[in-house]
C-alpha cells in the first residue's frame, strides 16, 4: 500500500508535534511525506501524479482557526482542479482513502456542543469531507492529536504506534485488523533484534499467534451456535 | 486474564525496556496493549460460548 503524507505547517521545523510526527513515520511501507509548503513551487503535474499513484492520502496539519493552515487551502486551489477531481467523469481519486491527523491546542473535551470550542472535528472538517465525497474517496474517522505537548512518555509512545497504523493499516480499525498489522511486521522486528534477545522474540510472536487462533477458534465457535440457534 | 497472558505480557515488557530506539519500545509496549485487548476479547467470546451453551429450555 503507498501512502502519501502531505504536511501543512508554516513553521514546520519549529514544531515539536510534527517532528515528532516525522520520526515516527513507519520504515517498512511505502510512505511518501511531503511539506507543502516547504516547495518553492507547486508542480501540479508532479502533485496530481502523487495522488493518483497513493491508495491512502493523509493530510495532516494543526488546527488553525478550526481549519487547516492556509497552505492547504492554496495547494487543493493550485492541485485539486476540477477537471482532475470529477470535471471530466474518470474520477481518478476514486475508492482512495483520505485521512486527516489533526493537533490541537485544546483538549479533546473542547470539541463537541457545549465544550469549549463548541465545535466537533468532524464538523470543523466538513469541507475536506465534502472534498473526498465529491472525488468519490473513502473518508476515514479523524486521527486528532490534542495538546501533544501535554502528554505522558507513555502517552507518546502509543501515539507512535496509532499513528503508524493510521497511515499503513487497514480499514476499519477492528481487533482483527490491528492483529494482522502485528503478524505483518513482527518478523521484520525480530530480524533486528540483538541475537540474544531474537529466540524471546520468536517465543512472543508464536505465542501471540497461538491467541489469534483461539480467538478465530471462538468465533467459529460462536457463529455454529448461532447458526444453530437459527435454525 | 489467564497466567500465559500475562507471563506473555512480561516478556514482551522486558523486551520493549531493552530497546533503546524509542519507536521500537512503542513497538513492543502497543504489541503488549494488544495482547491485553486479545485476552478480554477472549474472555468475552468464552463468556458467550458459555452463555448460548447454557440453555434450560432445551434440556
Amino acid at each position: 500500500m503507498t501512502t502519501l503524507v502531505l504536511v501543512s505547517h508554516p513553521h514546520l521545523a519549529d514544531s515539536t508535534s510534527q517532528q515528532f510526527l516525522k520520526a515516527s513515520l513507519p520504515a517498512d511501507e511505502t510512505i511518501i511525506w511531503e511539506h507543502i509548503e516547504g516547495q518553492s513551487t507547486l508542480d501540479v503535474a508532479k502533485e496530481q501524479d502523487q495522488l493518483r499513484h497513493a491508495d491512502r492520502i493523509i493530510l495532516q496539519f494543526p488546527l488553525y482557526w478550526y481549519a487547516a493552515p492556509a497552505g492547504l487551502k492554496a495547494w487543493e486551489d493550485t492541485v485539486l482542479t476540477r477537471t482532475f477531481v470529477y470535471g471530466d467523469h474518470r474520477y481518478p481519486l476514486a475508492g482512495k482513502e483520505l485521512g486527516i491527523v489533526v493537533t490541537t491546542g485544546m483538549p479533546g473535551k473542547a470539541f463537541q456542543r457545549g465544550g469549549a470550542e463548541q465545535i466537533t472535528l468532524d464538523a470543523a472538517m466538513a469541507p475536506l469531507a465534502a472534498l473526498a465525497d465529491r472525488a468519490k474517496m473513502t473518508w476515514l474517522p479523524i486521527f486528532a492529536i490534542h495538546q501533544f505537548d501535554y502528554l505522558e512518555e507513555s502517552e507518546k509512545l502509543q501515539l507512535v504506534v496509532d499513528y503508524q497504523r493510521y497511515l499503513t493499516q487497514k480499514q476499519p480499525d477492528s481487533l482483527s485488523e490491528r492483529q494482522d498489522w502485528f503478524t505483518k511486521r513482527l518478523p521484520a522486528m525480530i530480524q533486528q533484534l540483538p541475537p540474544e534477545q531474537q529466540a524471546t522474540g520468536r517465543l512472543i510472536e508464536a505465542e501471540f499467534a497461538q491467541q489469534k487462533d483461539d480467538i478465530d477458534a471462538l468465533v467459529d465457535t460462536l457463529s455454529l451456535i448461532k447458526e444453530q440457534e437459527d435454525d | 486474564m489467564t497466567e500465559q497472558t500475562q507471563w506473555l505480557q512480561t516478556q514482551i515488557e522486558k523486551l520493549a525496556e531493552e530497546q533503546g530506539k524509542f519507536t521500537d519500545r512503542a513497538f513492543w509496549l502497543a504489541l503488549e496493549a494488544l495482547v491485553g485487548e486479545q485476552a478480554r476479547r477472549h474472555d468475552q467470546l468464552s463468556g458467550e460460548v458459555d452463555g448460548r451453551t447454557w440453555r434450560p429450555d432445551r434440556w
